[in-house]
């Protein structure tokens, strides 16, 4: 097996709320290996996001710790880089400025820069826009663009939280065919945060089901689905069977989480 | 109800309709001796005054304007250049907003008026104390909508940013305040109007210019023609500066506009 280049080690994050002590996640371990795609399933307020926030730096864990690439992360992690659901562009910036960001705060040169901006835009299939704002852009345009952005940064690890679930059901189908084919292309490690099951099948090569708050791992599956995993193969009976055994899992904890008390 | 948005031709036809049935009926009231032109002059005859204090022999309306502008616009000026950097560190900083929240509340309610007396006692009647007092009547507002322009930043924004590398000083030069700009510019549109309420206070108790001290002299005389010409002159001056201060607000904030930058 590859190394693995996130390692998270028994992660505990606990909340204090004015109502008491709310814990978010409670020992957590999840290894994800190079150029692999993770995905995280569980149901809303599950501790998926705070997982993901920890990974990135935003927030320490109370216990505890996450390597990349077997250095514990303190701080912020530029090389975690976020997809966010509601894309988190700069309004003010064009698209060209937008994807520049990152390399523009290290100094490179503005001729430089925006080469590199042109080679990502192109690759998000965005060429001609560069010089709009994101305002102009449709939800979907709008989250190539923050896709872009990040690889131009280029990060070793994708950090996606729920990027796709604002975007109508036909876009992001094929978001997520083209986040599989610059992944594969550019050997990018993912860390896929979803409530969708389907969303999971499709993208993962390894899907965890978070359990509800506070969060633990409940089961890991190998997703051994072949790939390209185009509309044909989403009606396959092991596609379904897959989809029927995650569903079972999650629901229980649905259910588990709407009668249990909301502080612990 | 047909209650669609109109266009740029169509409000234009109706508000100068408007205006003119306005301006026409005031007129014949006037005429018709309904109204007592020592109370109100006719348009017509305000009109009249108005090219005479342009351009007659006293031809004082210029002057009274620059007079009454470049106070505005200075003690504005001071009041954005000290209000806007404080206002940023109060909205970005939990400890600067809660030492100076109580200091900003008690100034903050003091009408401009009333800051007359001690300013006279410090300054005399000369430029500084109106400009003194135009600064002491903006500039808790400056400050307040500064700081909720800085406090209502898009928290992802500044997350993006972190996430994309950037360092606390970078996040606040590239992001902060580009994001907190438009709400800045809107909140300076509105002070800048209270600006103007400010000098003619102080131009009606304590100058010997401007268009204050012109409506407050005319009183004096019951010259009611030179008390409209005067109001109608603050109108059109404050209209003025309103679009230049849209045109400004257009060049720096180019995607706000919905076109793309050629």
């Amino acid at each position: 097996m590859t190394e693995a280049v996130i390692q998270a080690q028994d992660v505990s994050k606990i909340f204090p709320t004015r109502k008491g002590i709310l814990s978010a996640l409670e020992i957590f371990s999840l290894d994800v290996h190079k150029g692999e795609v993770v995905c995280i399933v569980g149901a809303s307020g599950c501790g998926k996001s705070t997982f993901l926030n920890i990974v990135a730096g935003f927030i320490p864990p109370t216990r505890g710790r996450v390597l990349l690439e077997g250095k514990e992360i303190q701080g912020v992690e530029p090389r975690c880089g976020m997809i966010f659901q509601n894309y988190a562009l700069f309004p003010w910036m064009t698209v060209l400025e937008n994807v520049a960001f990152g390399p523009r705060l290290k100094g490179v040169s503005t001729k430089r820069r925006h080469e590199q901006a042109h080679r990502w835009i192109a690759m998000v299939g965005l060429e001609g826009f560069e010089n709009a704002y994101p305002g102009e852009l449709s939800g979907g345009m709008q989250q190539r663009v923050a896709l872009s952005r990040v690889l131009a940064n280029e990060p070793d690890v994708l950090l996606c939280d729920e990027p796709f679930a604002a975007l109508d059901a036909m876009t992001r189908q094929i978001m997520q065919q083209e986040l599989l084919h610059i992944v594969h292309k550019s050997q990018k490690t993912v860390l896929f945060i979803t409530h969708s099951i389907d969303e999971a099948l499709i993208l993962s090569d390894r899907l965890v089901v978070m359990s509800a708050r506070p969060g633990r791992v409940k089961a890991i599956y190998k997703n051994d689905l072949p790939r390209p995993r185009i509309l044909d193969m989403q009606l396959t009976d092991r596609f379904i069977e897959l989809k029927r055994e995650v569903w079972e899992l999650v629901q229980e904890e649905v259910i588990g989480s709407m009668t249990a008390p909301r502080l612990g | 109800m047909d209650n669609r948005e109109l266009g740029l031709w169509q409000t234009t036809v109706i508000g100068a309709l408007g205006l003119l049935v306005f301006v026409g009926s005031w007129e014949a009231l006037v005429r018709l001796g309904v109204i007592d032109p020592y109370f109100l002059p006719a348009p017509s005859d305000i009109l009249r005054r108005m090219l005479q204090m342009a351009t007659g022999p006293e031809a004082v309306l210029a002057h009274d304007i620059k007079m009454s502008a470049t106070r505005v616009l200075t003690g504005f000026a001071l009041s954005a250049l000290v209000g806007v950097p404080l206002g940023l560190a109060m909205g970005m900083s939990h400890w600067v907003r809660a030492a100076l929240n109580p200091v900003v509340s008690i100034i903050r309610p003091l009408p401009a008026l009333s800051w007359i007396p001690l300013s006279m006692l410090w300054l005399g009647i000369d430029e500084q104390q109106k400009y003194a007092i135009v600064f002491m009547g903006s500039f808790a507002s400056v400050l307040v909508y500064t700081t909720d322009a800085t406090v209502r930043v898009d928290e992802i924004l500044i997350i993006a940013a972190r996430n994309l590398g950037a360092s606390r000083l970078q996040t606040i030069r590239h992001v902060m305040l580009p994001a907190a700009l438009p709400n800045i510019l809107s909140g300076l549109k509105v002070v800048l109007a209270i600006a103007w309420t400010c000098v003619i206070s102080a131009e009606m108790v304590g100058a010997n210019s401007g268009l204050g001290f012109r409506i407050w002299t005319a009183k004096e005389w019951s010259d009611t023609g030179q008390v409209l010409v005067g109001m109608l002159s603050i109108s059109l001056t404050v209209l003025i500066l309103d679009i230049l201060f849209r045109w400004i607000e257009h060049i720096l904030l180019p995607w706000q506009r919905g076109a793309t930058r050629s």
